[in-house]
């Protein structure tokens, strides 16, 4: 993709496709490395599913469930001379935890280091299209961090208010632009 | 022209001919993956660089008639592997998308 926030809102939908009700999207960015890592408390994915995931014809040649996103990830990630990983647990009898969780690490001095993007306006673009369901985001660079959590949000406005509403999409848009100003300074 | 046609011109080397008597009717040239799948159209003849399977997928989903790479890149055993069971046309050459650009035009005078 053109910039990373794509693959981010194209895997961050995977997980609500996933009935995810909380999507954590964070992201670890040093002077030489950003880290990426989705995770997200969905129904998870058989062994079977995850071994084929990351090959472009399993997921097109099926039902298209989960898209060229996780191929594209990987490659974007690869290119810079970093990596994918993928781990993801299915609710069983005898544990109820399950979720996805993907982290990409890249090294972002490389020249085939796709930028990071807008970032701030795929978070938002994910709340208005899935206000029911949860997320959280954090961007951290060395010291710096950009937060939010729409359980936060949530928790102030009363659970009657879908987060969606334009003053709160406009609100959430504002509160990100302003912490993005002071992440890069050192 | 037809990919075998393509084929049979000097420089140009066939890599997987599942189905060489497709008509190449148009030109798309583009490395970025997710760029390509949005713009290049059923029947051209994709020039790229990037020879990984995600080529092959979206050579695929773009339904192309075929797949160019330039400038001498080669596909993996296992990506030509890919590429024949699932019948996507890849063609070599040397060239740079640019050449192979100009020679696709002079052909479809």
């Amino acid at each position: 993709m053109k910039e990373l926030s794509l693959n981010i809102l194209d895997i961050a939908e995977n997980s609500v496709k996933a009935n995810a009700t909380l999507t954590q999207i964070i992201l670890k960015e040093d002077a030489d490395t950003v880290t990426l890592s989705i995770i997200d408390d969905g129904k998870g994915m058989s062994e079977e599913i995850l071994r084929g995931v990351v090959d472009p014809f399993y997921t097109t040649r099926t039902t298209r469930k989960v898209g060229l996103g996780l191929p594209l990830l990987k490659m974007a990630a690869e290119q810079t001379g970093g990596e994918m990983k993928i781990s993801s647990k299915q609710a069983t009898d005898e544990s109820k935890e399950h979720g996805t969780s993907v982290t990409a690490t890249f090294n972002k001095n490389h020249l085939d280091f796709t930028p990071l993007g807008d970032v701030a306006s795929t978070i938002v673009t994910l709340i208005q299209g899935h206000p029911d369901t949860d997320f959280y985001f954090e961007h951290t660079y060395l010291q710096n961090s950009v937060n939010f959590d729409s359980r936060e949000v949530r928790q102030v406005l009363g659970p009657e208010i879908p987060l969606n509403e334009y003053e709160i999409l406009e609100w959430i848009s504002n509160t990100l632009e302003e912490q993005y100003k002071n992440l890069y300074k050192v | 022209m037809t990919v075998r046609q393509l084929t049979e011109i000097q420089g140009f080397s066939p890599v997987v001919l599942a189905d060489p008597e497709r008509e190449i009717k148009n030109v798309y040239i583009g490395d970025l993956l997710s760029w390509v799948m949005g713009k290049a159209q059923q029947d051209d003849a994709w020039i790229t660089i990037m020879s990984n399977v995600n080529v092959l997928a979206v050579a695929t989903l773009a339904d192309t008639a075929c797949v160019i790479l330039a400038e001498g890149v080669l596909l993996d055993a296992d990506v030509k592997l890919t590429a024949e069971q699932k019948g996507v046309n890849v063609i070599s050459t040397d060239k740079s998308a640019y050449e192979i650009a100009k020679i696709l035009a002079k052909a479809n005078e």
